[in-house]
């Protein structure tokens, strides 16, 4: 059974999707749907059930129940029809380390068939791309971390699949690394492919079209960033001040403070929409406490801050009623 | 077919850029070639010996004569009185102390059979037992000598002179060469080994690794996979056996007296049932480590005891002697001794390669649906 474009709209459609090992149920009656052409991102803490959820949706682990459908192909009872279709990054490096670079990528090119005709143009753009054309008879495991990486993804990319699973790409590598990978990921996206990517760094989720966050394997929030951010109750003040560990309990006291955290060497603080010059009784509050208060600024709220909010309150409603974990994830 | 020769080309690249894997593939089976053949002799050659002469005659001295040229006898200790028998063993100076009874020389010119003891020390089993048996063929030639010349000087036939005489002949391998009997046997082992063990390993490595996930998220089905892996072990194999049997023929100067056709194609059946229980383990196995446990426990093992290789079959109990039947591994013991040291038609091996069809098939069988089922 084929698709032919437009007639399904979304890249994956998931139905109360769940997996038990033994006693732990990893990933928990999950439903959602994925639109084509979006860049999905799955954040949440180790143990969420996002490395279950990707392995089941990319066939590479059975559910215990419930269906997914990608590209309108079931993954347990047509897997075949979904794999052609799909690339899958696993969180471990799962290339050969005793292959070349450019053998690694022949290798899955004539695994995945890869038309003899385009294997060669194709190899060459993914290496040019990713930046490892110098690098093409070197043993992948001689390469760093981020090479490693960006080969993984040229591996993964050299079939050109419509669907791309990512389970946390780039973890353990350089900052300038993540940064180029996630430039191609951008490139990708423009071309049209989906990208569902496990992530746990809360500025490459921001770089997502729509996130979602698991936990406990059931997914409690979703929505795009922006709309992440907005649903935040106030707004957030940066406050640069000596001894911000000391100054913490100060402003905690504050009737108009509702949170903060720590960023950097600067106190990042929420506060309620409607307080008024709120920075003001900030500074006004530290100096009678004898703190050299820097510079006390409006910010942006992002995303870590929308998480620390709304995470658990949604928390709240799953202990609840299952209902309303359902109402929020939609 | 693509796919399969992807694999196939993947795991051969795997195999010569591992040098570890490839000294074990190379190096080892001829290690083992030249251990078994030569430092595990089991000839036995310049038994040291004591003999204890209580007769005193010229017929003794003959007999003890005759002992002691004998290649297979090292007299390096003569004893006066039978007490000191003890203490040769119990110094470890000697292994065998023969005594010749007093009378001995009368008994012979008598016509009768002259008396010797010997005395091994069984604490060596295996040279004890060899010990014995030539001490006493030695003797049997000797005492059918003495008895011949006396006949013929009583005008008398041979085979008129009544008496029975038995007399061990070892046909086939007549010098009782150790490499005659091992290198054959040897095949069987290195390449059970081989075959077995990397097989069980290959899989498993790709699972630690994480690469078995990349191989199913892609488009391949399982049979294909199998077929790729084992097709460079199957080579291998192949390689091995060709490898050991002409080191065998050229270097050992063992025979080769049956048919190639015959050799080849049970080696096919045999390397087809190893490299199946190879895949057998690997389904099952989760780690490196418990591959390799599974497959000595059901490879190496049966093939290096329950196949004939050093314990004869025969002589073990019963039980152990069915259970040898569930492994391939005694049917092409048999065989490959068979081409190699008596020849054999398939008239007389259809059986062993009967058997080796029947494990091929089941094996291949099982460990197909194995797989099938772990999709």
């Amino acid at each position: 059974m084929s698709d032919p474009t437009g007639i399904v709209e979304n890249a994956i459609d998931v139905r109360a999707l769940t997996r038990t090992f033994r006693e732990v149920t990893a990933v928990d009656d999950v439903t959602m749907t994925i639109p084509r052409g979006e860049v999905f991102g799955l954040v949440g803490p180790d143990g969420a059930g996002k490395s279950t959820l990707i392995r089941m949706l990319a066939t590479v682990l059975a559910p215990t129940s419930g269906e997914a459908l990608v590209f309108g192909h079931s993954v347990v009872s047509d897997p075949h029809a979904v794999k052609p279709r799909i690339g899958y990054m696993s969180q471990a490096f799962s290339l050969y380390g005793d292959l070349t670079v450019q053998e690694n990528l022949d290798f899955f090119a004539e695994l995945r068939g890869v038309p003899r005709r385009d294997m060669a143009a194709r190899s060459e753009r993914l290496l040019e791309f990713s930046g490892l054309t110098e690098f093409r008879k070197r043993q992948a495991q001689f390469l760093s971390g981020g090479m490693k990486q960006k080969l993984a993804l040229a591996a993964t990319l050299i079939s050109e699949p419509d669907l791309l699973f990512l389970d946390e790409p780039t973890t353990g590598v350089d900052p300038v690394s993540r940064r180029e990978f996630w430039r191609i990921i951008s490139g990708l996206h423009r071309q049209g492919i989906t990208v569902f990517v496990a992530t746990p760094y809360m500025d490459e989720a921001d770089r997502c079209d729509e996130i979602a966050f698991m936990t406990q394997g059931r997914i409690i929030l979703r929505d795009t960033p922006a709309g992440m951010k907005q649903r935040v109750p106030g707004r957030v003040i940066e406050v640069a001040v000596d001894d911000y560990h000391e100054a913490m309990p100060v402003l905690r006291a504050l009737p108009c403070v509702s949170s903060l955290e720590i960023s950097g060497e600067m106190l990042r603080v929420l506060v309620a929409k409607d307080a008024g010059q709120c920075e003001s009784t900030l500074r006004d509050a530290l100096a009678s406490a004898g703190f050299a208060v820097h510079h006390v600024t409006p910010s942006a709220t992002d995303l870590e801050m929308a998480f620390a909010t709304l995470i658990p309150a949604a928390r709240g409603a799953a202990d609840t009623s299952d209902e309303d974990i359902l109402a929020v994830a939609e | 077919m693509r796919r399969i020769l992807a694999i196939a080309r993947k795991e051969f690249l795997h195999i010569i850029r591992d040098k570890r894997l490839l000294i074990v593939i190379l190096v080892m089976p001829l290690l083992q070639l030249f251990l078994y053949a030569y430092a595990l002799s089991f000839d036995v050659k310049q038994l040291p010996t004591a003999t204890l002469d209580l007769d005193h005659t010229t017929t003794s001295r003959q007999y003890l004569d005759a002992l002691q040229q004998s290649s297979y006898f090292k007299v390096d200790n003569v004893l006066t009185a039978y007490s000191q028998t003890d203490s040769a063993f119990e110094s470890n100076t000697d292994k065998v102390v023969v005594v010749v009874s007093a009378g001995f020389g009368s008994d012979i010119a008598a016509g009768r059979a002259g008396n010797i003891q010997i005395l091994v020390d069984g604490s060596d089993a295996n040279s004890a037992q060899l010990g014995s048996a030539y001490a006493g063929a030695l003797s049997r030639v000797f005492g059918a000598n003495v008895a011949v010349s006396q006949i013929e000087q009583k005008g008398g036939s041979a085979s008129s002179a009544g008496g029975l005489s038995a007399a061990v002949r070892t046909w086939y391998n007549p010098e009782g060469v150790s490499a005659a009997y091992f290198v054959p046997g040897l095949i069987v082992v290195l390449v059970t080994m081989i075959t077995v063990l990397q097989t069980a390993n290959t899989l498993v490595k790709e699972k630690e690794a994480g690469t078995y996930e990349q191989l199913i998220v892609s488009p391949i089905s399982r049979i294909e996979l199998m077929v790729g892996k084992i097709a460079p072990w199957a080579g291998i194999g192949a390689l091995e056996i060709i490898i050991i049997a002409l080191i065998g023929i050229l270097a050992f100067g063992i025979p080769f007296r049956g048919s190639v056709l015959i050799f080849t194609l049970s080696s096919v059946l045999y390397v087809i049932c190893t490299l199946g229980m190879g895949l057998i383990v690997s389904a099952r196995a989760t780690t490196v480590d418990s591959a390799n446990q599974l497959a000595a426990l059901i490879g190496f093992l049966p093939t290096f005891m329950l196949s004939g290789f050093v314990f004869p079959l025969s002589s073990m109990p019963v039980a152990l002697q069915f259970f040898s039947y569930l492994f391939p591994a005694r049917y092409f013991m048999v065989i490959t001794r068979t081409v190699f040291l008596k020849g054999g038609s398939l008239a007389i091996l259809w059986p062993q390669i009967a058997a080796l069809a029947l494990f091929a098939t089941v094996i291949v069988v099982l460990a197909a649906s194995l797989y099938r089922e772990r999709a």
